[in-house]
């Protein structure tokens, strides 16, 4: 070998591996793991964008770094990061068919709304050990009812929460609607300015049935009794459930909301219009205001404001609370304990500070100062009317059901009463077969 | 044709033979090893699913639970659902029309990219990769486009052209007399450039000489049209159709990503049904019924495709 080629060789060696020594000195998140390479304990954990791998450069590097240290924290750890796709209805069903045949991986990111599923499959390991007494209690109710099994164990650690606000643009709409129909004659001075109305999820999207059950639920309305079978389609829960669904009807036939409400499935649509300046008013979640925030112009943005859902009346209000667990489908002990640290130590807290998603304990609105804002605290003080989704079998059917009545009722295919029967009746069959 | 077809007959002879089929010397029957992996790897990944499909169909299966007893409630329960026949409907207004458009355009595009071969025209590479590129798309990606594009926000795309047309704008998701036309529009898009390499291959194999003996009988384009090509191109569009048929009755990830099945049931196709039975209501059983569903209407319609080849076609 010439001196020449010698030289080429040595300096293209220090070119690849210049990087890699780098890489391992300052970050440990290489590829899908976190953790040296020969670390002696592997565990893998399945996840959505809320972890290294978020869409926005900002927060990844902010869940690296929690990742680092946590794993930094846990000596002969590796972490194995599995991406969950965007369709999160077949991500958490595909991992209940693995986690049932013995294959899913030892942590996971399970849905709040689906974890009852999760439970009653036997397929989750006890986090009881892992969290002290003490955590567990500063849980809100919902929160600890949701992730507690018939046997008084935890079989989850729902760290973030959720909830349904309605968003106006002050400039548009002053005062804040209290009620329906508050809300209607609200939207329509809109139109006469040239907005769209109001807008809401309303097509065959988990979102159209979550944020409308705030106008049953409000009412005191309640889709299954406590052996989760379906009672929304009989005697009083009947007229509630009606009259919540003809409210939505009567704001797109009224010209209140447009008619394509009823092919809005996904919240950015929101986002995209209050940037486009088409609509100042719209049914959201509490995580759009940091959208809002980032995607509207500082003057922009001091126009919109949200407030509680409406309800028939001002004292009847509700809302829905969803949010993500962690939860172990690990075999061994210790990778259970591991996952409980990950959820303890990177998700109970320090995540929901990175992220603004609302913690599940009363005590982190004053813990941590982001928290401690006006608009967070208006959250928190609308989460006291919060209502998670019923951990019934059955309710991904009603859910279904009532995204397809939605669709017949918004575009007037079908009379209210007539949808409701349909959705009731194919509701009750669905629970007759998962007995 | 006449000196080939003898070498050919004695080659699937051959083949008979070598597999250990009855020969003049009467050999016993026996499977060649070499043809055991692959056997193997059918079976396995193949026919062995379709056999828990099968099964599945004749239980109480759901991703919960499964008791392990058999029973015919589950296939006569699913098959006199109220809201089969609207789903069976939808499905075949979807895949007609779809089936229909995409083998019509398909051709169209074809004849004109050879007549444009033929001419030394410019441009037809680019209509060819062009038509590809949607081709090559994947449904949910496609769907997402079609959805920004039919989106009924002021700011929506083809509304947008519309008003500055001077048009009224449309409700193409919304309306659910014009969803599924819009549903169609938007598979015919990504399915049309496969109809399109199929007949562009079939109308290159075409003799020229037909052609030449069609003009010297001094025939118009038009009679050439339907009394050349489209008679040689009978088995070409026979096998377009089949594949095309099967294709889009599976299809439902472009539907998923446009409408969701929506409003209501509007545009929900037999597949995506299938699919939320399984993957939103759990239940194995019932996703397993309508997936058989499925296998005998492709069959079935393949079967009918397949009698009107021409014989040397079939053989």
């Amino acid at each position: 070998m010439t001196l020449k080629a010698r030289l080429l060789t040595l300096l293209s060696a220090a070119a690849i591996l210049a990087p890699l020594s780098a890489a391992s000195a300052d970050d440990i998140i290489t590829g899908d793991t976190v953790g040296p390479a020969d670390a002696p304990n592997k565990m893998t954990f399945r996840m959505t964008t809320d972890g290294p791998r978020n869409n926005d450069p900002a927060l990844a590097a902010k869940y690296s770094k929690l990742f680092n240290d946590f794993i930094a924290n846990h000596k002969g750890w590796q972490i194995e990061l599995q991406m969950m796709s965007g369709d999160i209805g077949q991500e958490q069903a595909r991992m209940l068919e693995q986690a049932k045949s013995g294959n899913a991986p030892d942590c996971a990111a399970v849905d709040s709304f689906v974890l009852p599923l999760f439970k009653k499959a036997g397929v989750l390991k006890s986090f009881s050990p892992y969290f002290k007494k003490d955590d567990i209690d500063q849980l809100f109710p919902f929160i600890r009812d949701g992730i507690t099994g018939t046997d008084g164990q935890i079989y989850a650690w729902w760290w973030s929460t959720d909830l349904r606000v309605l968003y106006r643009n002050k400039e548009i709409i002053k005062d804040a609607p209290q009620t329906w129909d508050e809300t209607k004659k609200a939207a329509l001075a809109s139109v006469e300015q040239g907005m769209e109305g109001i807008l809401f999820n309303g097509s065959r999207y988990e979102g159209t049935t979550f944020d409308w059950l705030a106008n049953f639920w409000g009412q005191g309305g309640k889709l299954v009794d406590e052996a989760g079978k379906p009672i929304f389609g009989e005697g009083d829960n009947r007229a509630k459930f009606v009259k919540a669904v003809n409210y939505y009807r009567d704001l797109v036939e009224s010209g209140a909301a447009p008619k394509r409400v009823a092919t809005i499935g996904n919240y950015d649509d929101f986002n995209a219009a209050a940037a486009a300046g088409t609509s100042a008013l719209f049914v959201g979640g509490n995580w759009q205001l940091s959208q809002l925030k980032g995607a509207l112009e500082p003057e922009e943005f001091a126009k919109w404001t949200y407030s509680p859902l409406p309800g028939p009346t001002a004292g009847e209000r509700s809302t829905g609370t969803g949010g993500w667990t962690v939860a172990s489908f690990a075999k061994s002990e210790d990778k259970v304990g591991m996952c409980a640290a990950l959820a303890r130590e990177v998700y109970m807290g320090p995540a929901n500070e990175i992220q603004e998603q609302l913690p599940t304990r009363a005590d982190f609105y004053t813990k941590y100062a982001i928290f401690s804002s006006d608009a967070n605290k208006g959250f928190g003080e609308a989460l006291k009317v919060g209502q998670a989704r019923p951990g019934a079998l059955v309710y991904p059917e009603i859910s279904n059901q009532i995204q397809i009545m939605m669709g017949k009722v918004l575009t007037g295919t079908e009379a209210t009463e007539a949808a409701v029967d349909d959705a009731f009746k194919a509701s009750m069959e669905a629970f007759k077969r998962l007995q | 044709m006449s000196m080939l077809n003898p070498s050919a007959g004695s080659g699937a002879a051959g083949a008979v033979t070598a597999l250990g089929g009855r020969s003049a010397v009467n050999e016993t029957p026996r499977v060649a090893p070499w043809l055991l992996p692959l056997i193997l790897v059918l079976g396995i990944f193949y026919l062995y699913p379709v056999f828990d499909v099968f099964r599945l169909a004749f239980m109480r299966a759901t991703l919960l639970d499964n008791d392990g007893s058999y029973t015919l409630s589950t296939l006569i329960n699913t098959l006199s659902r109220p809201e089969l026949g609207q789903i069976l409907w939808v499905t075949v207004v979807f895949t007609g029309a779809s089936v229909i458009a995409q083998q019509a355009l398909g051709l169209v595009i074809a004849l004109v990219v050879v007549r444009g071969e033929d001419r030394k025209l410019f441009g037809t590479t680019i209509v060819r990769t062009t038509a590809l590129i949607a081709w090559v798309v994947p449904g949910i990606a496609g769907g997402i486009i079609w959805k920004m594009l039919f989106n009924e926000a002021p700011f929506g795309g083809l509304n947008s052209i519309l008003r500055m047309l001077g048009g009224s704008p449309v409700q193409w998701l919304s309306d659910p007399h014009i969803v599924m036309w819009s549903v169609v529009l938007s598979n015919v898009w990504r399915g049309t450039a496969f109809s399109m390499v199929v007949m562009y291959a079939a109308l290159k194999a075409i003799d020229p000489v037909l052609y030449e003996a069609a003009a010297v009988d001094g025939a118009t384009a038009r009679q050439r049209l339907f009394y050349v090509t489209l008679p040689q191109l009978r088995s070409a569009i026979l096998v377009n159709m089949i594949l095309i048929t099967i294709q889009t009755l599976n299809t439902f990830d472009a539907i998923i990503s446009l409408t969701g099945g929506g409003p209501g049931r509007s545009t929900e196709v037999l597949s995506l049904y299938t699919f939320n039975a399984v993957f939103r209501n759990y239940d194995l059983s019932v996703g397993a019924v309508l997936s058989i569903l499925m296998l005998v209407i492709s069959l079935g319609l393949a079967i009918v495709y397949a009698l009107f080849l021409p014989k040397e076609a079939k053989s």
